[in-house]
């Protein structure tokens, strides 16, 4: 939907993602939309450059979210979220529902 | 000229700086190293932020740098004979929302530098610390504005637009503690 406007559409599930839950690290971002583990980290990767993501390691694992200091995030965050009304349903409540919250260890998902 | 391995911080930035300025890439001194410049080295730091505000693609910053010596690593240049690490931080420059007006040339042996205001800095500073709650960016924040002459209105009506007037207070105090020393 945004591809033509980001250049890919892995930015776009990236940026989609990332809107959605806050925050993401490549692997999960990959395999939840089924698409290539290499196009997500190369995007996640120019996005960081360009300003857009900041990352932070957690445990073993670099994640991303938005950078507060990009001086479009505002504009970029209405687009995203104009966006993602026009998802398909299933997708943005699959994404929306995405647990977050605490687990217990051992517990059945 | 001066050899890169006996430059300060401030002269390498400065050199660069003017190097790139030759070849058409503007760029603004921002981050630590605008810090260590206006606490006169009480503050230290390895890095040199320089932002880009020609918006130039990647390939031209890497060829210019790589005729001074520096080469691309993870992102920095780097070269053998300093410690310092550049980084060329996409522009616009900004703070908050806020474009920065506001930029101080220093002379120095090696070429021009220009900076980011002491206002700015620390203003810049705060932004970490407002967002991340990055300790050390308080710090930095307070020793900027000890040494020198800012414009706390400024920074006040920024953090009130910002919605970060508790943090602000938190500066302020510290602030306060350290001028009265």
């Amino acid at each position: 939907m945004l591809e033509p406007l980001l250049g890919s559409k892995s930015s776009e599930k990236v940026l989609i993602f990332i809107e959605a839950l806050g925050e993401g690290y490549p692997r999960e971002i990959a395999r939840f939309f089924g698409i290539g583990l290499t196009p997500v980290q190369k995007q996640m990767d120019k996005l960081e450059l360009g300003g857009i993501l900041v990352s932070f390691v957690k445990g073993k694992t670099r994640m991303y979210s938005f950078n507060p200091r990009y001086v479009f995030l505002a504009e970029l965050k209405g687009i995203l979220n104009k966006a993602l009304n026009f998802y398909p349903p299933e997708e943005k409540e699959k994404l929306l529902l995405n647990r977050r919250r605490p687990r217990r260890r051992g517990k059945g998902l | 000229m001066k050899n890169i391995k006996r430059m300060t911080q401030a002269e390498l930035a400065a050199f660069v700086q003017s190097h790139l300025q030759t070849k058409g890439i503007r760029v603004v001194l921002s981050g630590g190293a605008a810090v260590a410049i206006y606490t006169k080295g009480r503050y230290v730091s390895a890095d040199i932020d320089l932002v880009d505000v020609s918006f130039v693609n990647r390939k031209k910053f890497i060829d210019a740098m790589n005729e001074i010596g520096f080469h691309e690593k993870n992102r920095y240049f780097i070269h053998p004979d300093t410690k310092h690490i550049i980084e060329f931080p996409p522009g616009p420059l900004s703070i908050g929302d806020e474009p920065v007006r506001k930029i101080n040339e220093i002379k120095y042996s090696t070429g021009s530098l220009r900076v980011i205001s002491e206002t700015d800095c620390v203003k810049d500073r705060l932004a970490a610390y407002y967002y991340w709650d990055d300790q050390q960016s308080l710090e930095q924040a307070v020793l900027v504005a000890k040494y020198n002459q800012i414009n706390l209105s400024e920074i006040v009506s920024w953090s009130e637009t910002t919605g970060n007037m508790i943090k602000f207070k938190k500066f302020q105090n510290k602030l306060s503690l350290l001028t009265s020393e």
